[in-house]
């Protein structure tokens, strides 16, 4: 079992499992995340730019020829690597990662030059072009626990971090110590067909973690040397 | 911490206990959170929904662990009802026209002006003895709403509710229909199934309750260790179930039950149906002998003759081989299920009878017959004189039904179109979007313009809608109370509660609310048949039905439900509430009730056909219109068969089929407006807030068309522009474009984004289903 982080092995070590054999390409994910995150709304002329905002979405890779067809679609959040090829160009440290392996990105700090985006070889990073803009009957609507980004900043998948932090106080208010399922990001709680597992890798025991060790496992572009904490399982038996 | 990681909880560990749902000490209190229980309203799913409310505005949805549809989970559309709850583009008071129809110049008014309105002319109607001249046009929904609507017209005077329910998508019921006896959808237990066989069905896209088919299919693939059943997807087109299917084999559309009928001939010849149910359980399949002595053809020798798969495999193009395998598989891999479309009824019919061959009728992993809800029913009403008479009058769509499946209308638009027998003075539109949602609209707005009073209870200014002369705003789904009475694919039957989770918004009435007023504005009979004040009072006098039923328990979690079943085997019922008043308290605060045991072996239930068997020959049919039988098939047409497409268009000059599809995003007419779905609703060719046609790269380049380029798709009936994605899912003469987009009227999200491939679509109508043929539109393609 890697240890990543100094502290040692009482530390979590988030991560999240996509069993590609149960996913069914619904998007549920991709909609629960823009409600719990408040992501702003990029209208048709915008998106016809490629400009829309995902911090989760879906990826589909279609090879062959008809009517030979291999295809698969892929939810694709940020893969919270363990060494992330974003943190390492931002030049205010902005972006981050960290004891927990949580990727972070201090919405604020950031300068808007985009290094991270084109680091990151997911393509998980997106660059708010405008001030979001929500109609005055929505505004009341966003999640209160997630701040709302101005433009010219980079946003990205944050594993629900703020969930964490909530579960965390809860935890400390009950005097009891944080328990794995005390926490899980909005994708992996809306899933309808139970493809998405999320739970703490340095325990061998989670399911995180035993699924991880299944033959079926696969992370992407691992070759990078990324250490991507997003793992998924492939079809089939 | 608070409820949302209270949710998660129940599906990290499963460890949730009900007593942890948090009950925030003053709920009201500025920036404190509550987590109010509804029911989606968003489709016809049913799923149990937590709204976060805080300041009183509701600020997230998730799913209800306690609820069986759902147990937690939800799709996409369930978590954008956010947006239908808050679209800026709403309708907020009542509305009159001003200006022509269609020209969309409104003015607002108040409440009791609208009314009065809309009495004034049902008095006018009544006082000149034309009562029967009201007619509603109904769409989908469930519940108390539709005994409201249709007692409503019987204590006015009028036969006239007209049913717009079919739409092409659903469970495939004639299918049902014509085998089992039974006009409604039946559950198909896929969690446990080990093989579907799916000709065309929507399973992972548009199937009627998304999250129940959604989970289902996690079971079905990995529920069971070691155990992985196998999805084969037979479809036009590349669709996310064949992209996630095991086998994808392309067909021409509409050739789903040719191939079919292929494979039920080779499970005959090499004897590997399920004799026991065939021999016992079913009629028609071995030759047989009527009341008079004369003999019949059985199915066996019928379609060993007809359908050799040599023969299926020419007119499919599906090889021999595969059909063959195809078979074997279906026969051997047990339980296994095949799930149609909804197809023409003979052709959903050879797709149910291999269910029968295969035996797999009322069992674990087969098809089910869900028990109804036992909601009360309301008590009778009188009838005036006035309104016996109205309604002694023909139905304006001829009344004349011959089958249950006859869908009304059509019939209907074409007889307002014509004028005979007559046409409606008053039309009330509820939860209908005919001029967006039926194929050939324009038929709709013919008809429409023949009418002189049009009311719609539409909160959203949908196409229909803005061609209606008065708009009295329904609140939606998330503003109001309602029964939603619903069954799960393992039978269980579950009452959902929809209730208010936010003030309502605007000045909206519930239609229902409504509908009582209108009531009592008339007087007379029709006063005295709506006694309650409110939509609640209907609410609380049907479920008292379900509490008297003395069945099943407030829904729960499953060790409750397992406990239950135990009680409910040994005879006990011993629900968690003792008065109404528990009961009632209970449903609000967990959302709903349920009865988790299927009864198997009840026959009586399972097959409502004269034969009380299952039919390999439509006795069903053949009772009530035994006019119905096709020139060369003679007394064989009760029989599956397939009949050739007839075409629109000729070949020529239109080269291509056209096949229309839904999305699980934009599935129904109303989730446009929500713009998380638009951002996510092609994702797997990069589209978005738009409409687009899948085309095979091949044969665009034939066209010289590209990836992206802006095409037109013309049919004998018109044209419509949209983009071409060029999708190696595609077979070479189909195209595919997906319904959903293209509303001409409505909101900022909606308007004007996207084209409306129904627009393509002749109404040639089925004989059987009085509704338009699917994929029988042939299309031309060009450049625009």
């Amino acid at each position: 079992m890697r240890t990543a982080f100094s502290k040692g092995f009482l530390m979590h070590r988030w991560g999240m499992v996509i069993d590609l054999d149960k996913c069914t390409a619904c998007q549920a994910c991709v909609v629960a995340c823009q409600a719990e995150n408040n992501v702003a709304i990029i209208g048709p002329e915008e998106s016809a730019k490629g400009r829309t905002i995902h911090w989760i979405e879906l990826i589909p890779y279609i090879e062959g020829e008809y009517p030979h067809i291999k295809a698969r679609l892929l939810p694709r959040p940020c893969m919270h690597c363990d060494n992330p090829p974003c943190t390492k160009v931002c030049p205010v440290y902005a972006t981050y990662i960290n004891e927990e392996g949580l990727v972070g990105q201090i919405n604020h700090r950031c300068i808007g030059c985009r290094y991270c985006t084109t680091a990151c070889p997911y393509t998980v990073k997106y660059f708010n072009w405008y001030p979001p803009d929500w109609p005055k009957e929505l505004k009341g609507s966003l999640n209160r626990d997630v701040s709302v980004r101005t433009k010219g900043v980079v946003e990205k998948c944050t594993f629900c971090s703020h969930r964490l932090l909530r579960a965390r106080e809860k935890a400390k208010i009950e005097g009891r110590d944080l328990l794995p399922e005390d926490y899980i990001p909005a994708c992996v709680q809306a899933c309808p067909s139970g493809a998405m597992y999320f739970g703490d890798l340095n325990d061998s025991n989670s399911t995180v973690s035993t699924l991880s060790r299944e033959r079926r496992a696969f992370r992407l572009m691992e070759e990078l040397g990324t250490e991507p904490k997003v793992i998924y399982l492939s079809e089939g038996m | 911490m608070g409820g949302g990681a209270g949710v998660a909880i129940a599906l990290g560990g499963g460890f949730w206990k009900w007593s942890q749902l948090p009950v925030a000490e003053n709920p009201n209190a500025p920036g404190v959170e509550k987590w109010v229980p509804t029911v989606c309203g968003q489709c016809m799913g049913g799923c149990g929904i937590l709204v976060r409310v805080i300041d009183g505005w509701a600020v997230n949805i998730a799913g209800n662990p306690l609820h069986p549809v759902n147990r937690g989970t939800l799709c996409p559309k369930g978590i954008a009802g956010l947006q239908g709850l808050y679209d800026p583009d709403r309708i907020r008071t009542p509305l009159k026209r001003i200006g022509k129809r269609g020209e969309g110049r409104w003015q607002p008014i108040a409440w009791d002006e609208a009314l009065s309105t809309v009495t004034e002319s049902l008095k006018k109607l009544r006082k000149t003895g034309e009562s029967h001249r009201l007619a509603v046009l109904g769409g989908r929904y469930r519940g108390l709403m539709r005994s409201l609507w249709e007692r409503f017209l019987e204590t006015f005077g009028s036969p006239n509710y007209i049913d717009n329910q079919f739409q092409w998508d659903g469970a495939t019921i004639e299918g049902l229909y014509l085998t089992q006896g039974i006009y409604s959808p039946p559950a198909y237990d896929f969690e446990n199934a080990r093989y579907i066989l799916s000709f065309g069905s929507d399973l992972l896209e548009s199937y009627w309750s998304p999250v129940q088919a959604l989970s289902a299919y996690g079971q079905f693939r990995r529920g069971t260790p070691e155990r992985r059943g196998k999805l084969v997807q037979i479809e036009p087109r590349l669709s996310i179930t064949g992209i996630k299917a095991d086998e994808w084999l392309p067909i021409q559309p509409g050739g789903e039950g040719l191939l079919a009928l292929g494979i039920a001939n080779m499970m005959i010849k090499e004897g590997l149906y399920n004799k026991d149910f065939v021999s016992n359980f079913s009629f028609g399949f071995e030759n047989w002998t009527d009341v008079n002595g004369k003999e019949h053809l059985g199915f066996k020798e019928f379609v060993l003759s007809e359908y050799d798969p040599d023969v299926v495999a020419r007119r499919t193009g599906v090889p021999v081989d595969s059909i063959i395998r195809l078979a074997r598989e279906f026969a051997s891999n047990q339980p296994s299920l095949a799930m149609g479309y909804r197809d023409r009824p003979f052709q959903q019919m050879a797709v149910s009878i291999l269910n029968g061959l295969a035996g797999n009728i009322d069992t674990s992993g087969g098809i089910l017959i869900p028990r109804a809800v036992p909601l009360q029913s309301l008590p009778p009403v009188g009838k005036d004189t006035t309104a016996q008479k109205g309604l002694q009058v023909d139905r304006i769509d001829g009344g004349k039904k011959p089958s249950l499946m006859l869908q009304q209308p059509y019939l209907f638009a074409r007889n307002v179109i014509s004028g005979k027998p007559y046409r409606p003075e008053i039309l009330f539109l509820y939860y209908t979007d005919p001029l967006f949602s039926n194929p050939n609209p324009e038929l709709f707005s013919k008809a429409l313009a023949q009418i002189p009073l049009i009311v719609s209870f539409s909160p959203y200014m949908d196409d229909t809608t803005s061609f209606s002369d008065l708009i009295l705003p329904d609140r939606i789904p998330l503003e109001r109370w309602q029964d939603d009475p619903v069954f799960l694919n393992n039978g269980f039957p579950v009452l959902g509660i929809r209730q208010p989770v936010v003030e309502p918004l605007y000045q909206t009435r519930a239609t229902g609310d409504v509908l009582l007023h209108l009531a009592k504005s008339l007087g007379g009979e029709i006063q005295k048949a709506f006694p309650w004040n409110d939509f609640k009072e209907i609410l609380l006098y049907g479920i008292k039905g379900v509490f008297d039923a003395k069945r099943g328990d407030t829904i729960g979690l499953q060790f409750e439900q397992a406990w239950t079943r135990l009680l409910e085997r040994g005879g006990w019922a011993a629900p968690s509430y003792k008065t109404f008043e528990e009961f009632w308290k209970q449903l609000q605060e967990k959302g709903g009730w349920w009865d988790p045991i299927y009864d198997f072996k009840e026959w009586d239930r399972v097959f409502r056909t004269p034969t009380k068997k299952f039919e390999f020959y439509a006795q069903t049919l053949k009772q009530i219109y035994p006019t119905f039988s096709s020139k060369d098939l003679k007394d064989l047409s009760f029989f599956p068969h397939w009949e050739e497409l007839k075409d629109a268009g000729n070949e020529k000059e239109f080269p291509l089929h056209l096949n229309v599809f839904r999305t699980m995003t934009l599935t129904g007419s109303r989730n446009a407006n929500q713009p998380w779905l638009q951002a996510s609703v092609g994702s797997y060719v990069f589209e978005r807030w738009g409409t687009w046609v899948e085309i095979n790269p091949e044969t665009a380049k034939g066209y010289g068309i590209g990836d992206g380029d802006w095409v037109w798709i013309e049919s004998p009936k018109g044209k419509v522009k949209v983009r071409a994605r060029l999708y190696k899912g595609a077979m070479p003469d189909v195209v595919s474009i997906p319904f959903g987009q293209g509303h001409t009227s409505g909101g900022r999200w909606s308007k004007g984004l996207g084209e409306n491939p129904y627009r393509l679509i002749d109404e040639d109508l089925d004989p059987l289903t009085g509704y338009p043929i699917s994929k029988s539109t042939r299309v031309k393609i060009y450049k625009a």
